[in-house]
């Protein structure tokens, strides 16, 4: 029977939305720091909010792969906006869907995911960045529930989330195994955030610190049982880290796109100075790294899908891609030359957004050492 | 309100390039998508059925690869698509084309309204639109940049001039070739994508016999033009658009005057 591929169409049609509506804007919005509600808006009104969940809690029945694709292009055109879909896709929503209740998921979970209700994931700490066993945030069990005391830090979408998943500590002495995530809706009691931070790169999305006062959830709230906490982060750890190799992947496409046509333009010494091959290396360079950095995130993209355990490839690919993205976005810079360092061109924004990536799902310092954990047990 | 838009997969770009020896389209590289004229077709099809119920049929003629405008248009919201693929439709010519479209729309029956494009950016001939209403024997309209009014016998449109527009009434059915003044397409959803791709999407492929038609009818055979040669127009001079601000533009500009030796 002859029919589409699902993964060309979903790339092909959202590189055209990017195309079309996304890069057109992209150095506006970032210039204004200030989040697109309505580009999302129309991201979340094709459905890709729900891309990776079925279609009974409203989702769009996709999987992980087309979830990477569709971030990968969105990346391509504004990597802040990318990060904040990529989080409502999944970290903001996959403790909701699996442990909500079905009220929580009329509530919460099929609002979010037409972009309707913003939802945030709260991990980091002052204190407890790539050691969660730090996480001082308390949840003390009540009569009718929990009530959480503590804060959080770097939170996306802190400032403006309507929900929250939030990783406390329900038994200090257990240490690993007393963390639990909780869901907070923003309009708990005691529940308030500090203003956004001022970042260097990936401007629109909003960062902040999040503060719990006596927050009381109910019992329901607590997402997954007792003692199992982690499991709502380990479920997706392999997904968050390809997910950040997607976005990886398409800010190198754009600072690559970006110098293929300037070094086609840029005239000197009486050429276009794609001629020359110390600029050529860049190209091939970053051609190269791209080629293989896709291969890395097709290849656990569908071992997720079949669920096939990769958290090691993942991290490989995170590390492998962001690493590559970085060197590209600098390579980007150096083809433009002084118009790389002026705000007039987008390489400018690339390299500034590329530092977003190497903290999310892990440093590169942590996943190294787990890479060659695995080669030296 | 029952619905048939007729698109077409043409290469997404206006700079088409031909191979020299061949006279063929050089398609390596160049990304396929529905002819734009026909998004718009698209677009008013699904508000109507919106608006007024009904079903929303694409139909389009082409080789396989012709799939992905269709999963494209349910993905969009059309009901069902039909695929007219076969070798026998291989070299048609716009008569023969409209003769293969008029023949599976007759075969699909019971149709209130047919929307095409004004013409693809492929071929420019805007002829395929006027010759299935002719073959049809239904009324149309072209160049449709609004839709005012419908009811059950008819249509209110106003059709674009040169100088103006005519507001034109015409009973159903009825054909209709539009232009991109008179929506914004939707994109389409993902959820509804990927259903498309699935083996039990809505999308049929008839061939010549499903149809009715004999490959003498059809195709290269059934064409009354041939096309003996294509070729590429040649620029005496051509224009080049520099990028940047003032002064980067200014600078550029002063280089490549002494470059050519005029300053």
């Amino acid at each position: 029977m002859l029919r589409s591929d699902p993964e060309k169409l979903i790339r092909k049609v959202m590189a055209r939305f990017v195309d079309e509506e996304v890069i057109p804007v992209a150095r506006e919005i970032d210039e204004k720091g200030e989040f697109p509600f309505d580009l999302f808006k129309k991201i979340a009104d094709m459905g890709v909010l729900g891309i990776r969940y079925p279609k009974k809690v409203g989702g769009s029945g996709g999987n992980t792969t087309l979830y990477c694709i569709a971030m990968e292009e969105l990346a391509r055109g504004l990597l802040s906006l990318a990060a904040v879909t990529a989080m409502q896709c999944l970290m903001a929503t996959n403790g909701l869907y699996l442990y909500g209740t079905k009220e929580m998921h009329e509530e919460y979970l099929r609002p979010a995911l037409r972009g309707e209700k913003i939802g945030a994931f709260q991990l980091t700490e002052p204190e407890a960045g790539s050691d969660l066993s730090a996480v001082r945030t308390l949840a003390t069990k009540a009569s009718d529930g929990y009530v959480i005391n503590g804060m959080k830090t770097w939170s996306t979408s802190g400032p403006y989330g309507d929900f929250h998943t939030v990783l406390c500590q329900t038994d200090p002495d257990k240490k690993l195994r007393g963390l639990m995530f909780f869901f907070i809706p923003t309009d708990t009691p005691g529940f308030s955030h500090s203003k956004k931070f001022e970042t260097l790169g990936t401007r629109t999305s909003a960062l902040s610190e999040i503060y719990f006062n006596n927050c009381h959830v109910p019992p329901e709230y607590m997402l997954g049982e007792l003692g199992r906490g982690l499991d709502v982060l380990l479920t997706i750890l392999a997904e968050i880290r390809i997910m950040t190799a997607a976005l990886a992947l398409g800010l190198h496409r754009a600072a690559m796109d970006d110098s293929i046509k300037y070094c086609k333009e840029r005239v000197q010494f009486g050429k276009p100075i794609g001629k020359y091959q110390l600029i050529q290396a860049k190209i091939a360079n970053m051609a190269v790294n791209l080629e293989a950095g896709r291969l890395m995130v097709d290849k656990v993209t569908h071992q997720i899908d079949n669920k096939i355990s990769c958290l090691n490839e993942a991290s490989m690919g995170k590390y492998f891609t962001v690493e590559s993205a970085c060197s590209a976005t600098d390579e980007a810079m150096r083809i433009f030359g002084a118009y790389g360092y002026s705000m007039e061109y987008n390489v400018q924004r690339y390299y500034r957004d590329n530092r977003f990536l190497l903290y999310g799902g892990g440093t590169h310092e942590v996943l190294q050492t787990t890479i060659a954990r695995q080669y030296l047990r | 309100m029952n619905i048939i838009v007729l698109i077409k997969q043409v290469p997404d770009t206006t700079d088409v390039k031909l191979d020299p020896k061949t006279g063929s389209l050089i398609r390596e590289g160049v990304e396929s998508i529905i002819n734009p004229d026909d998004r718009h077709a698209l677009e008013a099809a699904i508000s109507l059925k919106k608006a007024e119920g009904g079903k929303v049929t694409v139909l389009s003629m082409g080789p396989p690869q012709t799939i992905d405008a269709l999963s494209e248009a349910i993905g969009m919201g059309a009901n069902e698509a039909i695929l007219l693929s076969d070798s026998a439709f291989a070299g048609a010519d716009t008569w023969s084309t409209s003769f293969t479209l008029g023949k599976s729309i007759e075969k699909i029956g019971g149709y209130d309204l047919i929307f095409c494009g004004r013409q693809a950016i492929d071929g420019d001939t805007a002829q395929i639109g006027p010759q299935v209403a002719d073959y049809l024997h239904v009324p149309q309209v072209t160049y449709v940049f609004e839709i005012e009014k419908i009811q059950k016998k008819n249509i209110i449109v106003k059709k674009r001039l040169e100088d103006g527009y005519e507001r034109v009434q015409c009973n159903l059915p009825a054909l209709l070739t539009v232009i991109g003044e008179l929506n914004v397409p939707r994109y389409p959803m993902v959820g509804r994508l990927i259903d498309a791709c699935k083996e039990k999407s809505p999308i049929k492929i008839w061939n010549a016999s499903d149809i009715g038609v004999q490959a003498k009818d059809v195709g290269l055979e059934g064409s009354f033009t041939q096309v003996i040669k294509t070729f590429a127009p040649k620029f005496k001079r051509q224009g080049e658009m520099l990028e940047g601000d003032a002064k980067k533009i200014a600078g550029t500009l002063v280089e490549k005057l002494k470059e050519n030796k005029l300053i």
